[in-house]
């Protein structure tokens, strides 16, 4: 305790001393209600505390980047209410986004649904299992320098998501990099599916869980948010009726009847590592297709890439089986009308000779 | 006589009763009724006799429909074996309708509260297999019936002849008032002989599709992938047209139609009353008349 303190005596004249010498933290207005924290301490990239023996934690805070954060209006007090002297006389107390993120507050906080969904997610639930390692609001916002997630520098903005996700699925991340999506962000195309889009943000849940957006039931559903919008597809020059189709094989009837175990979008075309047919590496290319459907039909052969995939029987791009339904609708129409008419001769007939008496 | 005319005995019955009553009403009261109070014992009296008399006349109509009933002469139409063949095909049939439908109209609610209410689609699978396999037993057994003395000869008159097509035009004369002549048909008539090379038809089209996606492991190793999409395609479009042909055309024929409206008993007893098998099948009629005498001249003579 004692020789903290007098760490502190000794950092607050190193910087006093640095003031009247150097320009360097003349940028801190000295009005600035923060000003003491950051030019006492907090201000120094050097300043740290020592967790363990040889370990340390720094306690910088940059300011710039505070300034340029959706906080920049606030105290530091105004989240560390704790700290009322310097040098503080205890150990400030961890903070939670949820001081002023709450319902009814009066600091005009922001607030959303958006928390309780957290405490439902996996993360929340590693979390409240005790997982050090679990992310809160701040792995992933930022804490000191967190932005909107419109602000293009922000941990949170869409093009950022997958860095952001991957400072810790770093496995993950090399995937995705690789993967049709990951490619388009980081050609910067904004459309392009960032990990949320898929996973969802707050309401992260486990693909076992029914509400999650990856559950078996829900894959389709969550692909169709992108592919099945017609404008946006047709930019990137694929079909918008591939959920469609779907839906409507035989894969999309038994899953939507409680057939968990059938194929959905993403047992074929991957979780990550989902790359265009063409490509030799994906996993829907015709040389891969055995392999690929061969996860659940064992006996699958090459035979299985001699087709067209995702069919709309009655849209000409089906080709054969576009002409087989073709051949039956008018099949069935052509025969019905027949029988339909006989029928009502039939009657007219029947009714005809009872009327008559013959 | 007392059945045909109600009303005139129920008159005089009326009066008789009422004048005994109002005598007896009269003593007893010692005191003279008047118009008013005679007129209600009529009415009361009338209520009564009414319901009596028509129920009486009811109960006799319907015993003479019964002796008639009875009496009545009926022809085989058809043997046990056939009769037999129709109610797995129906049962098997129908299994397959229900349990199929659903899946092509997957997203109507109806389909989904179906789903609901059988508990998904691996078990309502299993049914439609169960009726899968009736169905081709079904096809089984008919080939193998075909081989004996019965079903050759059936199988002869079901061949389409030149008669099948004049007959329908002479029919479709006849239904539209044209001519007062009526086609005369032998055993089976054009639209019968059309409803079992339908079912020829619709067995090769949903057997063979049905065995490839029941099989698609099997199929998808050696044939290309479009087979089991057209496969798939043509299995559901021919059930479409099949389910329509036996709701709208086939009932309609055999059940529906006004002279046989609600139901006809044939193919499950086997037995046709001598009225309809002289209206619809004259030409056998004849035959089998012949046949009769000719069996009772050689019983004679032997």
């Amino acid at each position: 305790m004692k020789g903290r303190v007098s760490a502190a005596a000794l950092i607050l004249t190193g910087t006093l001393l640095l003031i009247m010498l150097s320009t360097a933290h003349g940028q801190i207005p000295l009005r600035d209600p923060n000003g003491r924290c950051l030019l006492e301490c907090h201000g120094d990239p050097e300043f740290k505390e020592e967790t363990a023996p040889g370990q340390y934690r720094t306690l910088y805070v940059d300011y710039e980047q505070f300034k340029l954060s959706v906080h920049r209006e606030k105290l530091c007090v105004d989240c560390h209410t704790d700290v009322t002297l310097i040098p503080h006389e205890r150990r400030p107390e961890e903070i939670h986004c949820l001081q002023c993120h709450y319902q009814g507050n009066v600091v005009g906080a922001p607030i959303t649904e958006r928390p309780e969904k957290y405490k439902e997610s996996v993360h929340g639930k590693a979390l409240q299992h005790g997982n050090p390692d679990a992310p809160d609001c701040r792995n992933c916002h930022g804490v000191h320098d967190a932005r909107a997630p419109y602000d293009s520098l922000s941990t949170v903005y869409r093009m950022n998501i997958p860095k952001t996700c991957g400072r810790c699925h770093l496995d993950v991340y090399t995937v995705y990099l690789e993967s049709v999506h990951g490619v388009a962000v980081t050609r910067g195309v904004p459309e392009a599916a960032v990990c949320s889009d898929c996973h969802r943000e707050h309401d992260l849940l486990s693909p076992q869980d029914p509400r999650s957006s990856l559950y078996p039931m829900n894959v389709a559903g969550t692909c169709a948010t992108c592919h099945a919008n017609e404008e946006l597809m047709h930019q990137v020059g694929i079909s918008a009726e591939q959920v469609e189709a779907f839906k409507e094989n035989f894969h999309g009837i038994a899953l939507e009847f409680g057939v968990l175990r059938v194929a959905r979008c993403t047992s074929c075309h991957e979780y990550h590592l989902i790359l265009p047919s063409d490509d030799p590496r994906s996993s829907v290319h015709p040389e891969n297709l055995a392999q690929t459907c061969g996860q659940c039909h064992p006996n699958a052969t090459d035979n299985v890439a001699k087709g067209k995939f995702h069919l709309i029987p009655s849209n000409p791009e089906a080709g054969i089986v576009f002409w087989v339904s073709q051949f039956f609708k008018w099949l069935t129409i052509s025969v019905l009308a027949g029988l339909f008419l006989h029928i009502l001769l039939d009657l007219y007939g029947r009714l005809r000779h009872k009327a008559t008496g013959g | 006589m007392t059945e045909d005319h109600p009303e005139s005995t129920e008159k005089q019955l009326t009066e008789e009763l009422q004048r005994e009553l109002a005598t007896e009403l009269e003593a007893q009261l010692n005191h003279p009724l008047d118009e008013a109070d005679k007129k209600r014992i009529k009415q009361l009296i009338k209520e009564q006799v009414q319901v009596s008399l028509r129920q009486k006349k009811q109960k006799l109509e319907a015993e003479r429909q019964a002796l008639l009933k009875a009496r009545e002469e009926y022809f085989v139409r058809f043997g046990l074996n056939v009769r037999l063949q129709h109610i797995v095909m129906a049962v098997s049939v129908i299994l397959l309708i229900v349990t199929g439908l659903p899946i092509k109209f997957h997203e109507a609610a109806w389909a989904q509260f179906f789903f609901r209410l059988t508990g998904g689609l691996e078990a309502v699978r299993i049914i439609h297999r169960v009726g899968a396999s009736l169905l081709i037993l079904v096809g089984i057994w008919h080939m193998l019936w075909l081989l004996t003395a019965t079903g050759r000869r059936d199988f002869w008159l079901l061949l389409p002849r030149r008669k099948d097509l004049l007959d329908f035009f002479l029919n479709a004369k006849q239904m539209l008032g044209l001519t007062k002549e009526r086609p005369q048909f032998g055993r089976y008539s054009y639209v019968e002989k059309f409803d079992y090379w339908a079912v020829y038809w619709g067995m090769v089209i949903m057997i063979g599709t049905g065995l490839f996606l029941w099989f698609h492991d099997l199929a998808m190793t050696y044939l290309p992938k479009y087979v089991l999409d057209i496969a798939r395609e043509a299995h559901s479009d021919e059930a479409m047209l099949a389910t329509l042909a036996i709701v709208i055309w086939h009932w309609y024929n055999t059940h529906f139609n006004p002279s046989a409206f609600p139901f006809n008993p044939t193919i499950f007893t086997g037995k046709i009353p001598k009225h309809r098998m002289i209206e619809e099948h004259p030409l056998e009629y004849e035959e089998m008349l012949q046949k009769r005498e000719q069996q009772q001249e050689r019983e004679r003579e032997g």
